[in-house]
Protein backbone atom coordinates (compact mmCIF):
# COMPACT_ATOMS: atom_id res chain seq x y z
CA UNK A 1 0.00 0.00 0.00
CA UNK A 2 1.24 3.39 -0.69
CA UNK A 3 1.24 6.67 1.74
CA UNK A 4 -0.10 8.77 -1.69
CA UNK A 5 -3.14 7.18 -2.81
CA UNK A 6 -3.59 10.59 -5.05
CA UNK A 7 -0.88 10.64 -7.06
CA UNK A 8 -1.22 14.41 -8.04
CA UNK A 9 -1.04 15.39 -4.39
CA UNK A 10 2.38 13.52 -4.63
CA UNK A 11 3.82 15.26 -8.00
CA UNK A 12 2.54 18.80 -6.11
CA UNK A 13 4.83 18.39 -2.91
CA UNK A 14 7.95 16.93 -5.06
CA UNK A 15 7.63 19.72 -7.85
CA UNK A 16 7.80 22.49 -5.40
CA UNK A 17 10.65 20.77 -3.06
CA UNK A 18 13.09 20.39 -6.72
CA UNK A 19 12.20 24.25 -7.76
CA UNK A 20 12.93 24.70 -3.57
CA UNK A 21 16.43 22.59 -3.82
CA UNK A 22 17.73 24.34 -7.11
CA UNK A 23 16.60 27.83 -5.61
CA UNK A 24 19.05 26.99 -2.43
CA UNK A 25 21.28 25.27 -4.50
CA UNK A 26 22.49 28.29 -6.87
CA UNK A 27 22.45 30.52 -3.96
CA UNK A 28 24.77 28.25 -0.95
CA UNK A 29 28.69 27.64 -1.63
CA UNK A 30 31.55 28.25 -0.65
CA UNK A 31 30.24 32.03 -0.56
CA UNK A 32 26.52 32.38 0.21
CA UNK A 33 25.30 34.82 -2.46
CA UNK A 34 22.23 37.04 -2.01
CA UNK A 35 18.75 36.43 -4.40
CA UNK A 36 18.74 39.25 -7.21
CA UNK A 37 22.28 37.90 -7.94
CA UNK A 38 20.33 35.08 -10.03
CA UNK A 39 19.13 38.48 -12.47
CA UNK A 40 21.35 40.79 -11.73
CA UNK A 41 23.68 41.13 -14.71
CA UNK A 42 25.94 43.32 -12.85
CA UNK A 43 26.54 41.56 -9.59
CA UNK A 44 29.94 40.04 -8.91
CA UNK A 45 28.27 36.72 -8.28
CA UNK A 46 25.89 36.89 -11.08
CA UNK A 47 28.84 34.50 -13.10
CA UNK A 48 29.49 32.26 -9.97
CA UNK A 49 25.75 30.73 -9.70
CA UNK A 50 25.49 30.62 -13.70
CA UNK A 51 28.95 29.33 -14.46
CA UNK A 52 30.23 27.44 -11.84
CA UNK A 53 26.75 26.30 -10.08
CA UNK A 54 24.06 26.08 -12.61
CA UNK A 55 26.26 23.45 -14.49
CA UNK A 56 26.78 21.26 -11.60
CA UNK A 57 23.27 21.62 -10.41
CA UNK A 58 22.22 20.33 -13.96
CA UNK A 59 24.44 17.47 -13.94
CA UNK A 60 23.55 15.88 -10.40
CA UNK A 61 19.56 16.38 -11.05
CA UNK A 62 20.51 14.55 -13.99
CA UNK A 63 23.01 11.76 -12.64
CA UNK A 64 20.34 11.16 -10.23
CA UNK A 65 17.48 10.38 -12.74
CA UNK A 66 19.80 8.01 -14.67
CA UNK A 67 20.67 6.46 -11.33
CA UNK A 68 17.17 5.70 -9.75
CA UNK A 69 15.89 5.10 -12.94
CA UNK A 70 18.34 2.39 -13.54
CA UNK A 71 17.64 1.08 -10.25
CA UNK A 72 13.96 0.41 -10.93
CA UNK A 73 15.04 -1.23 -14.15
CA UNK A 74 17.68 -3.57 -12.50
CA UNK A 75 15.37 -4.49 -9.63
CA UNK A 76 12.77 -5.73 -11.84
CA UNK A 77 14.75 -7.50 -14.12
CA UNK A 78 16.90 -9.54 -11.55
CA UNK A 79 13.75 -9.65 -9.08
CA UNK A 80 16.01 -9.21 -6.31
CA UNK A 81 15.89 -6.28 -3.78
CA UNK A 82 19.10 -5.71 -3.01
CA UNK A 83 19.92 -5.16 -7.23
CA UNK A 84 21.29 -1.72 -7.57
CA UNK A 85 22.84 -0.46 -11.12
CA UNK A 86 26.50 -1.50 -10.21
CA UNK A 87 25.37 -5.17 -10.12
CA UNK A 88 25.97 -5.03 -14.14
CA UNK A 89 29.41 -4.36 -13.50
CA UNK A 90 29.61 -0.85 -15.21
CA UNK A 91 30.96 0.80 -12.82
CA UNK A 92 33.76 -1.37 -11.94
CA UNK A 93 34.86 -1.83 -15.59
CA UNK A 94 34.43 2.44 -15.49
CA UNK A 95 36.13 2.72 -12.44
CA UNK A 96 39.42 0.55 -13.81
CA UNK A 97 39.24 2.08 -17.03
CA UNK A 98 39.01 5.52 -15.61
CA UNK A 99 41.53 5.00 -12.78
CA UNK A 100 44.17 3.98 -15.39
CA UNK A 101 43.78 6.28 -17.20
CA UNK A 102 44.64 8.94 -14.31
CA UNK A 103 47.43 6.85 -13.84
CA UNK A 104 48.97 6.57 -16.41
CA UNK A 105 48.34 10.25 -17.03
CA UNK A 106 47.56 10.08 -20.18
CA UNK A 107 44.71 12.89 -20.57
CA UNK A 108 42.84 14.70 -17.94
CA UNK A 109 40.88 16.15 -19.95
CA UNK A 110 37.17 15.39 -18.69
CA UNK A 111 35.27 15.22 -21.90
CA UNK A 112 38.31 12.58 -22.64
CA UNK A 113 37.79 10.73 -19.28
CA UNK A 114 34.03 10.90 -19.76
CA UNK A 115 34.62 8.86 -23.12
CA UNK A 116 37.31 5.86 -21.50
CA UNK A 117 34.47 5.43 -18.69
CA UNK A 118 31.81 5.17 -20.89
CA UNK A 119 33.63 2.54 -23.03
CA UNK A 120 34.80 0.90 -19.88
CA UNK A 121 31.54 0.20 -18.35
CA UNK A 122 29.74 -0.50 -21.89
CA UNK A 123 32.25 -3.33 -22.12
CA UNK A 124 32.07 -4.58 -18.65
CA UNK A 125 28.00 -4.70 -19.54
CA UNK A 126 29.13 -6.21 -22.73
CA UNK A 127 30.68 -9.18 -21.04
CA UNK A 128 27.99 -9.69 -18.07
CA UNK A 129 25.23 -9.69 -20.86
CA UNK A 130 27.87 -12.55 -22.47
CA UNK A 131 27.58 -14.55 -19.76
CA UNK A 132 24.30 -14.42 -19.07
CA UNK A 133 22.99 -14.96 -22.37
CA UNK A 134 21.72 -18.38 -23.37
CA UNK A 135 19.67 -17.79 -26.48
CA UNK A 136 17.82 -15.32 -24.17
CA UNK A 137 18.45 -13.47 -20.80
CA UNK A 138 18.71 -15.05 -17.98
CA UNK A 139 17.99 -12.62 -15.33
CA UNK A 140 18.98 -15.22 -12.65
CA UNK A 141 22.26 -16.02 -13.60
CA UNK A 142 22.77 -11.66 -14.11
CA UNK A 143 23.23 -11.64 -10.35
CA UNK A 144 25.95 -14.02 -9.84
CA UNK A 145 27.61 -13.08 -12.62
CA UNK A 146 27.38 -9.86 -12.00
CA UNK A 147 28.58 -9.69 -8.25
CA UNK A 148 31.31 -11.93 -8.81
CA UNK A 149 32.44 -9.95 -11.86
CA UNK A 150 32.52 -6.78 -9.40
CA UNK A 151 35.10 -8.35 -7.30
CA UNK A 152 37.47 -8.86 -10.12
CA UNK A 153 37.08 -4.95 -11.03
CA UNK A 154 37.40 -4.48 -7.61
CA UNK A 155 40.57 -6.28 -7.36
CA UNK A 156 42.19 -3.97 -10.56
CA UNK A 157 40.91 -0.83 -8.56
CA UNK A 158 42.75 -2.15 -5.52
CA UNK A 159 46.12 -2.70 -7.64
CA UNK A 160 46.29 0.33 -9.73
CA UNK A 161 45.32 2.60 -6.36
CA UNK A 162 48.24 0.56 -4.79
CA UNK A 163 50.65 1.35 -6.98
CA UNK A 164 49.34 4.93 -7.67
CA UNK A 165 51.07 8.07 -5.65
CA UNK A 166 49.62 9.70 -2.63
CA UNK A 167 48.21 12.85 -4.76
CA UNK A 168 46.61 10.51 -7.71
CA UNK A 169 45.42 8.32 -4.57
CA UNK A 170 43.34 10.86 -3.35
CA UNK A 171 41.63 12.48 -6.62
CA UNK A 172 40.93 8.71 -7.07
CA UNK A 173 39.61 8.23 -3.82
CA UNK A 174 37.04 10.89 -4.57
CA UNK A 175 36.30 9.43 -7.99
CA UNK A 176 35.41 5.71 -6.29
CA UNK A 177 33.04 8.08 -3.52
CA UNK A 178 31.23 9.42 -6.55
CA UNK A 179 31.64 13.44 -7.42
CA UNK A 180 30.39 15.64 -9.16
CA UNK A 181 32.78 18.64 -8.98
CA UNK A 182 34.74 17.46 -12.32
CA UNK A 183 31.62 16.61 -14.31
CA UNK A 184 31.15 19.04 -17.36
CA UNK A 185 27.78 19.21 -19.02
CA UNK A 186 27.36 17.61 -21.72
CA UNK A 187 23.89 16.82 -24.32
CA UNK A 188 24.32 13.17 -24.67
CA UNK A 189 22.92 12.25 -20.81
CA UNK A 190 19.70 14.50 -21.11
CA UNK A 191 19.02 13.23 -24.75
CA UNK A 192 19.42 9.55 -24.37
CA UNK A 193 17.67 9.97 -20.54
CA UNK A 194 14.40 11.53 -22.02
CA UNK A 195 14.64 9.12 -25.02
CA UNK A 196 15.05 6.30 -22.54
CA UNK A 197 12.04 7.69 -20.30
CA UNK A 198 9.70 8.40 -23.39
CA UNK A 199 10.32 4.37 -24.62
CA UNK A 200 10.01 3.23 -21.08
CA UNK A 201 6.91 4.94 -20.38
CA UNK A 202 5.33 3.10 -23.16
CA UNK A 203 6.59 -0.02 -21.87
CA UNK A 204 4.92 0.41 -18.43
CA UNK A 205 2.56 -1.57 -18.50
CA UNK A 206 4.18 -4.29 -19.61
CA UNK A 207 7.11 -3.93 -16.82
CA UNK A 208 4.45 -4.03 -13.97
CA UNK A 209 3.74 -7.37 -15.54
CA UNK A 210 7.23 -8.55 -15.95
CA UNK A 211 7.17 -7.83 -12.02
CA UNK A 212 4.45 -10.32 -11.31
CA UNK A 213 6.75 -12.71 -13.33
CA UNK A 214 9.05 -13.79 -15.77
CA UNK A 215 6.14 -16.28 -16.75
CA UNK A 216 3.18 -14.65 -15.47
CA UNK A 217 4.19 -11.74 -18.28
CA UNK A 218 4.97 -14.05 -20.91
CA UNK A 219 2.06 -15.82 -21.01
CA UNK A 220 -0.44 -12.39 -20.57
CA UNK A 221 1.57 -11.39 -23.99
CA UNK A 222 4.62 -9.51 -23.11
CA UNK A 223 7.28 -10.50 -25.10
CA UNK A 224 9.86 -10.73 -21.82
CA UNK A 225 12.38 -11.84 -23.80
CA UNK A 226 12.64 -8.68 -25.60
CA UNK A 227 11.88 -6.75 -23.18
CA UNK A 228 14.54 -7.94 -20.55
CA UNK A 229 17.15 -7.34 -23.17
CA UNK A 230 15.74 -4.01 -23.34
CA UNK A 231 15.45 -3.30 -19.79
CA UNK A 232 19.37 -4.44 -19.62
CA UNK A 233 20.61 -2.40 -22.21
CA UNK A 234 18.91 0.64 -20.48
CA UNK A 235 20.60 -0.23 -17.44
CA UNK A 236 24.17 -0.32 -18.70
CA UNK A 237 23.54 2.83 -21.01
CA UNK A 238 21.60 4.77 -17.98
CA UNK A 239 24.31 3.64 -15.25
CA UNK A 240 27.50 4.14 -17.91
CA UNK A 241 26.79 7.69 -18.44
CA UNK A 242 26.07 8.26 -14.71
CA UNK A 243 29.40 6.59 -13.66
CA UNK A 244 31.60 8.56 -16.21
CA UNK A 245 30.04 11.47 -15.47
CA UNK A 246 30.54 11.82 -11.47
CA UNK A 247 32.05 8.44 -10.69
CA UNK A 248 30.55 5.98 -8.71
CA UNK A 249 27.98 7.21 -6.57
CA UNK A 250 26.74 5.07 -4.29
CA UNK A 251 22.83 4.34 -2.49
CA UNK A 252 20.77 6.47 -4.85
CA UNK A 253 19.94 3.72 -7.48
CA UNK A 254 19.34 1.38 -4.56
CA UNK A 255 17.47 2.98 -2.18
CA UNK A 256 15.56 5.91 -4.49
CA UNK A 257 13.19 2.95 -6.22
CA UNK A 258 12.44 1.42 -2.82
CA UNK A 259 11.21 5.01 -1.39
CA UNK A 260 9.21 5.83 -4.48
CA UNK A 261 7.33 2.10 -4.56
CA UNK A 262 6.75 2.99 -0.54
CA UNK A 263 5.26 6.20 -1.92
CA UNK A 264 3.35 6.01 -4.94
CA UNK A 265 2.73 1.92 -5.17
CA UNK A 266 3.80 -0.91 -8.07
CA UNK A 267 2.52 0.55 -11.21
CA UNK A 268 5.11 1.77 -13.70
CA UNK A 269 3.48 4.85 -15.14
CA UNK A 270 3.81 6.42 -11.82
CA UNK A 271 7.12 4.59 -10.30
CA UNK A 272 9.40 5.91 -13.83
CA UNK A 273 8.53 10.12 -13.59
CA UNK A 274 8.63 9.65 -9.76
CA UNK A 275 11.91 7.61 -9.17
CA UNK A 276 13.53 10.32 -11.79
CA UNK A 277 12.07 13.05 -10.24
CA UNK A 278 12.77 11.88 -6.53
CA UNK A 279 16.34 11.08 -7.56
CA UNK A 280 17.24 14.16 -9.32
CA UNK A 281 16.34 16.35 -6.10
CA UNK A 282 18.14 13.67 -3.60
CA UNK A 283 20.96 13.66 -5.26
CA UNK A 284 21.45 17.57 -5.55
CA UNK A 285 20.37 17.66 -2.09
CA UNK A 286 23.34 15.43 -1.41
CA UNK A 287 25.28 17.72 -3.14
CA UNK A 288 24.74 20.95 -1.99
CA UNK A 289 25.52 19.21 1.08
CA UNK A 290 28.80 17.83 0.15
CA UNK A 291 30.13 21.63 -0.71
CA UNK A 292 28.48 23.13 1.17
CA UNK A 293 28.49 21.25 5.11
CA UNK A 294 32.72 21.43 5.35
CA UNK A 295 33.17 24.89 3.60
CA UNK A 296 35.44 25.72 2.36
CA UNK A 297 36.06 22.22 1.74
CA UNK A 298 34.25 19.58 -0.59
CA UNK A 299 33.40 16.47 0.23
CA UNK A 300 32.55 13.61 -1.69
CA UNK A 301 28.86 13.21 -2.72
CA UNK A 302 28.59 9.59 -1.89
CA UNK A 303 29.18 10.13 1.64
CA UNK A 304 25.98 12.29 1.76
CA UNK A 305 23.96 10.15 -0.25
CA UNK A 306 23.97 7.61 2.44
CA UNK A 307 23.71 9.99 5.20
CA UNK A 308 20.60 11.17 4.20
CA UNK A 309 19.60 7.66 2.72
CA UNK A 310 20.13 5.69 5.13
CA UNK A 311 17.55 6.95 8.45
CA UNK A 312 15.39 8.29 5.56
CA UNK A 313 15.14 5.24 4.25
CA UNK A 314 14.79 2.98 7.63
CA UNK A 315 12.48 5.17 8.57
CA UNK A 316 10.27 5.01 5.98
CA UNK A 317 10.39 0.86 5.97
CA UNK A 318 9.38 0.76 9.56
CA UNK A 319 6.47 3.45 9.32
CA UNK A 320 5.09 1.05 6.48
CA UNK B 1 -10.34 -23.46 -32.44
CA UNK B 2 -7.10 -25.44 -31.60
CA UNK B 3 -5.59 -28.29 -34.02
CA UNK B 4 -2.78 -30.52 -33.16
CA UNK B 5 -0.83 -32.33 -35.79
CA UNK B 6 1.18 -35.31 -34.98
CA UNK B 7 2.70 -33.39 -31.95
CA UNK B 8 5.81 -34.56 -29.87
CA UNK B 9 6.96 -33.15 -27.21
CA UNK B 10 10.59 -34.03 -25.84
CA UNK B 11 11.73 -33.48 -22.42
CA UNK B 12 15.95 -34.04 -22.31
CA UNK B 13 16.09 -36.67 -25.23
CA UNK B 14 13.16 -38.39 -23.29
CA UNK B 15 10.17 -38.54 -25.70
CA UNK B 16 7.29 -37.38 -23.14
CA UNK B 17 4.37 -37.15 -25.76
CA UNK B 18 4.34 -38.82 -29.30
CA UNK B 19 2.28 -37.72 -32.43
CA UNK B 20 -0.60 -36.09 -30.18
CA UNK B 21 -3.74 -35.78 -32.73
CA UNK B 22 -6.52 -33.55 -30.83
CA UNK B 23 -8.60 -30.87 -31.73
CA UNK B 24 -10.05 -28.30 -29.01
CA UNK B 25 -13.82 -26.68 -30.39
CA UNK B 26 -15.84 -23.94 -28.74
CA UNK B 27 -18.20 -25.08 -26.71
CA UNK B 28 -15.73 -27.78 -25.39
CA UNK B 29 -14.32 -28.23 -22.00
CA UNK B 30 -11.53 -30.53 -21.64
CA UNK B 31 -10.03 -32.28 -18.80
CA UNK B 32 -6.78 -33.53 -19.29
CA UNK B 33 -5.89 -36.85 -16.74
CA UNK B 34 -2.88 -38.67 -16.21
CA UNK B 35 -0.19 -40.00 -13.60
CA UNK B 36 2.23 -37.08 -12.19
CA UNK B 37 5.38 -36.80 -14.32
CA UNK B 38 3.12 -38.08 -17.62
CA UNK B 39 3.93 -34.63 -19.35
CA UNK B 40 0.39 -32.88 -18.40
CA UNK B 41 2.10 -29.64 -17.21
CA UNK B 42 4.93 -30.05 -20.44
CA UNK B 43 1.82 -30.44 -23.07
CA UNK B 44 -0.16 -27.52 -21.51
CA UNK B 45 2.80 -25.25 -21.41
CA UNK B 46 3.54 -26.23 -25.13
CA UNK B 47 -0.22 -25.67 -25.57
CA UNK B 48 0.08 -22.09 -23.93
CA UNK B 49 2.53 -21.34 -26.72
CA UNK B 50 5.35 -20.97 -23.76
CA UNK B 51 7.64 -23.30 -25.03
CA UNK B 52 8.57 -23.82 -28.77
CA UNK B 53 10.53 -27.85 -27.71
CA UNK B 54 8.12 -29.70 -29.69
CA UNK B 55 7.31 -31.30 -33.37
CA UNK B 56 4.42 -31.32 -35.50
CA UNK B 57 1.82 -28.41 -36.24
CA UNK B 58 -0.40 -26.63 -33.37
CA UNK B 59 -2.93 -24.92 -35.43
CA UNK B 60 -4.92 -21.78 -33.84
CA UNK B 61 -7.76 -20.99 -36.18
CA UNK B 62 -5.95 -21.94 -39.15
CA UNK B 63 -2.62 -20.25 -38.12
CA UNK B 64 0.50 -21.66 -36.96
CA UNK B 65 0.99 -20.74 -32.67
CA UNK B 66 4.67 -20.67 -33.47
CA UNK B 67 4.37 -17.45 -36.14
CA UNK B 68 1.59 -15.42 -33.71
CA UNK B 69 3.04 -12.77 -32.16
CA UNK B 70 2.84 -12.28 -28.14
CA UNK B 71 -0.01 -9.80 -28.25
CA UNK B 72 -2.44 -11.68 -30.22
CA UNK B 73 -1.42 -15.20 -28.83
CA UNK B 74 -2.60 -13.63 -25.71
CA UNK B 75 -5.88 -12.42 -26.65
CA UNK B 76 -6.86 -16.52 -28.08
CA UNK B 77 -5.09 -18.45 -24.81
CA UNK B 78 -5.10 -17.64 -21.15
CA UNK B 79 -3.22 -20.02 -19.16
CA UNK B 80 -3.09 -20.74 -15.41
CA UNK B 81 0.12 -21.95 -13.97
CA UNK B 82 0.55 -24.54 -11.58
CA UNK B 83 2.67 -22.12 -9.02
CA UNK B 84 2.58 -18.41 -8.71
CA UNK B 85 5.97 -16.51 -9.00
CA UNK B 86 7.37 -14.46 -5.99
CA UNK B 87 6.26 -10.65 -7.08
CA UNK B 88 5.46 -7.42 -5.71
CA UNK B 89 2.63 -6.51 -3.39
CA UNK B 90 -0.02 -5.40 -6.14
CA UNK B 91 -3.52 -4.72 -5.05
CA UNK B 92 -5.79 -7.32 -5.95
CA UNK B 93 -7.92 -4.94 -8.60
CA UNK B 94 -4.18 -4.37 -10.33
CA UNK B 95 -3.26 -7.87 -10.76
CA UNK B 96 -6.76 -8.73 -12.14
CA UNK B 97 -6.41 -6.12 -14.47
CA UNK B 98 -3.19 -7.34 -15.76
CA UNK B 99 -5.08 -9.83 -17.85
CA UNK B 100 -6.50 -6.87 -19.93
CA UNK B 101 -2.63 -6.64 -20.99
CA UNK B 102 -3.12 -7.84 -24.53
CA UNK B 103 -6.07 -6.36 -25.53
CA UNK B 104 -5.65 -2.40 -25.33
CA UNK B 105 -9.30 -1.62 -24.66
CA UNK B 106 -9.84 1.40 -22.62
CA UNK B 107 -9.31 1.87 -18.89
CA UNK B 108 -12.99 2.28 -18.41
CA UNK B 109 -13.88 -0.78 -19.81
CA UNK B 110 -10.85 -2.72 -18.42
CA UNK B 111 -12.14 -1.58 -15.21
CA UNK B 112 -15.52 -2.89 -15.69
CA UNK B 113 -14.38 -5.82 -16.88
CA UNK B 114 -12.48 -6.52 -13.33
CA UNK B 115 -15.58 -6.08 -11.24
CA UNK B 116 -17.30 -8.15 -13.13
CA UNK B 117 -14.69 -10.72 -13.03
CA UNK B 118 -14.42 -10.26 -9.24
CA UNK B 119 -18.10 -10.75 -8.67
CA UNK B 120 -18.47 -14.03 -10.73
CA UNK B 121 -15.06 -15.39 -8.74
CA UNK B 122 -16.77 -14.43 -5.79
CA UNK B 123 -14.09 -11.79 -4.66
CA UNK B 124 -15.56 -8.47 -4.65
CA UNK B 125 -14.49 -8.00 -0.69
CA UNK B 126 -10.57 -8.31 -1.22
CA UNK B 127 -10.87 -5.07 -3.44
CA UNK B 128 -7.88 -3.01 -2.38
CA UNK B 129 -6.49 -5.77 -0.77
CA UNK B 130 -2.49 -6.55 -1.44
CA UNK B 131 -2.25 -9.98 -3.00
CA UNK B 132 0.85 -10.70 -0.59
CA UNK B 133 -1.21 -10.54 2.42
CA UNK B 134 -3.76 -12.99 1.20
CA UNK B 135 -4.27 -16.95 2.02
CA UNK B 136 -3.17 -19.12 -0.43
CA UNK B 137 -6.88 -20.12 -1.90
CA UNK B 138 -7.58 -16.34 -2.01
CA UNK B 139 -4.20 -15.81 -3.70
CA UNK B 140 -5.23 -18.52 -6.56
CA UNK B 141 -9.29 -16.98 -6.48
CA UNK B 142 -6.99 -13.58 -8.00
CA UNK B 143 -5.31 -15.35 -10.20
CA UNK B 144 -7.86 -17.78 -11.53
CA UNK B 145 -9.79 -14.04 -12.16
CA UNK B 146 -6.73 -12.69 -13.70
CA UNK B 147 -6.89 -15.51 -16.43
CA UNK B 148 -11.17 -14.73 -16.91
CA UNK B 149 -10.69 -10.96 -17.37
CA UNK B 150 -7.94 -11.96 -20.25
CA UNK B 151 -11.36 -13.37 -22.03
CA UNK B 152 -9.81 -15.03 -24.40
CA UNK B 153 -10.96 -18.43 -26.71
CA UNK B 154 -8.55 -20.71 -24.92
CA UNK B 155 -8.16 -20.94 -21.04
CA UNK B 156 -5.87 -23.35 -20.33
CA UNK B 157 -6.09 -24.82 -16.56
CA UNK B 158 -3.26 -26.28 -14.61
CA UNK B 159 -4.67 -28.00 -11.91
CA UNK B 160 -7.14 -25.06 -11.20
CA UNK B 161 -8.34 -26.88 -7.80
CA UNK B 162 -5.50 -26.39 -6.17
CA UNK B 163 -5.63 -24.49 -2.23
CA UNK B 164 -9.22 -24.16 -3.09
CA UNK B 165 -11.92 -25.42 -0.14
CA UNK B 166 -14.41 -28.06 -1.75
CA UNK B 167 -17.38 -25.02 -1.81
CA UNK B 168 -15.70 -22.96 -3.67
CA UNK B 169 -14.03 -25.60 -6.23
CA UNK B 170 -17.78 -26.66 -6.74
CA UNK B 171 -18.10 -23.13 -7.66
CA UNK B 172 -15.34 -21.96 -9.77
CA UNK B 173 -16.02 -25.12 -11.78
CA UNK B 174 -19.03 -24.39 -12.35
CA UNK B 175 -17.85 -21.00 -13.48
CA UNK B 176 -15.57 -22.60 -15.87
CA UNK B 177 -18.39 -24.73 -17.57
CA UNK B 178 -20.33 -21.97 -18.17
CA UNK B 179 -16.85 -19.83 -19.57
CA UNK B 180 -16.80 -23.33 -22.02
CA UNK B 181 -20.07 -22.62 -23.53
CA UNK B 182 -18.73 -20.43 -25.80
CA UNK B 183 -15.07 -21.04 -26.21
CA UNK B 184 -12.55 -23.69 -24.73
CA UNK B 185 -11.62 -24.68 -21.69
CA UNK B 186 -8.93 -27.39 -21.43
CA UNK B 187 -7.79 -28.70 -17.78
CA UNK B 188 -5.04 -30.40 -16.24
CA UNK B 189 -6.96 -31.95 -12.77
CA UNK B 190 -6.24 -34.93 -10.61
CA UNK B 191 -10.03 -34.59 -9.44
CA UNK B 192 -11.37 -37.84 -11.81
CA UNK B 193 -14.54 -36.99 -9.86
CA UNK B 194 -14.97 -33.12 -10.67
CA UNK B 195 -13.70 -34.36 -14.58
CA UNK B 196 -16.31 -36.63 -14.60
CA UNK B 197 -19.25 -34.20 -13.46
CA UNK B 198 -17.96 -31.09 -15.96
CA UNK B 199 -15.93 -32.00 -18.43
CA UNK B 200 -17.32 -33.02 -21.70
CA UNK B 201 -14.02 -34.54 -23.54
CA UNK B 202 -11.17 -35.92 -21.86
CA UNK B 203 -7.10 -37.07 -23.21
CA UNK B 204 -6.14 -39.58 -21.08
CA UNK B 205 -2.51 -39.55 -21.35
CA UNK B 206 -1.13 -43.47 -20.35
CA UNK B 207 2.50 -42.89 -20.41
CA UNK B 208 4.76 -44.75 -22.99
CA UNK B 209 3.24 -42.46 -25.95
CA UNK B 210 -0.02 -43.37 -25.29
CA UNK B 211 -3.36 -41.40 -25.10
CA UNK B 212 -7.11 -41.71 -25.74
CA UNK B 213 -9.30 -38.86 -26.42
CA UNK B 214 -12.89 -38.60 -26.99
CA UNK B 215 -16.07 -37.94 -25.24
CA UNK B 216 -15.97 -38.23 -21.21
CA UNK B 217 -18.44 -40.99 -21.37
CA UNK B 218 -16.37 -42.74 -23.79
CA UNK B 219 -13.20 -42.06 -22.16
CA UNK B 220 -14.00 -42.35 -18.25
CA UNK B 221 -14.81 -46.20 -18.44
CA UNK B 222 -14.07 -48.22 -15.44
CA UNK B 223 -10.92 -50.15 -17.92
CA UNK B 224 -9.53 -47.35 -19.41
CA UNK B 225 -9.74 -45.89 -15.72
CA UNK B 226 -8.24 -48.88 -14.27
CA UNK B 227 -5.21 -49.44 -17.10
CA UNK B 228 -4.87 -44.91 -15.89
CA UNK B 229 -3.75 -46.07 -12.39
CA UNK B 230 -3.03 -49.76 -12.72
CA UNK B 231 0.83 -50.00 -11.74
CA UNK B 232 1.78 -53.25 -13.23
CA UNK B 233 0.98 -51.55 -16.68
CA UNK B 234 4.43 -50.22 -16.25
Amino acid sequence: MSVFQNASKLWIISAFTLLGLIMTAMLVGSVSTPIDALWDVNSPYHNVIWQLRFPRIINALLVGACLSLAGLLIQNLVKNPLADPYLLGVSGGAAAVQLLVIVTGLSLSPNILFLFGFAGSLVAALLLLKLSYYGELRPNKITLNGVVLAFGFAALISFVLATASGQQVKSMMFWLMGDLSFARFNWLMPILLFIMMFLLMNKARALDLLARGDLFAQKSGVNTRQLNLQSFVMTALLTSMAVAQAGTIGFVGLIIPHMVRMLVGYQHKHLIPMSMTIGAGFLLLADTLARTVMNPIQLPVGIFTALIGVPVFLWLNRKL
Amino acid sequence: MMKLNQVSIFQEDNSLINALDVEFKPGEFWGIIGKNGVGKSTLLNVLAGMSKHYTGEILLNGQPLKQINHRIRAQRISYLLQEQEPCLAFLVEEAIGMGRFPWLTSKLEDEQITIDVMSRCQINHLYGRSILKLSGGERRKVEIGTCLAQQSDHLLLDEPLNHLDVVYQKHIMQVFKNYSQKRSVIMVCHDIQAVKQYCSHVLMLLGNDCYLSGTSATILTKTNLNKLFDDTSQ
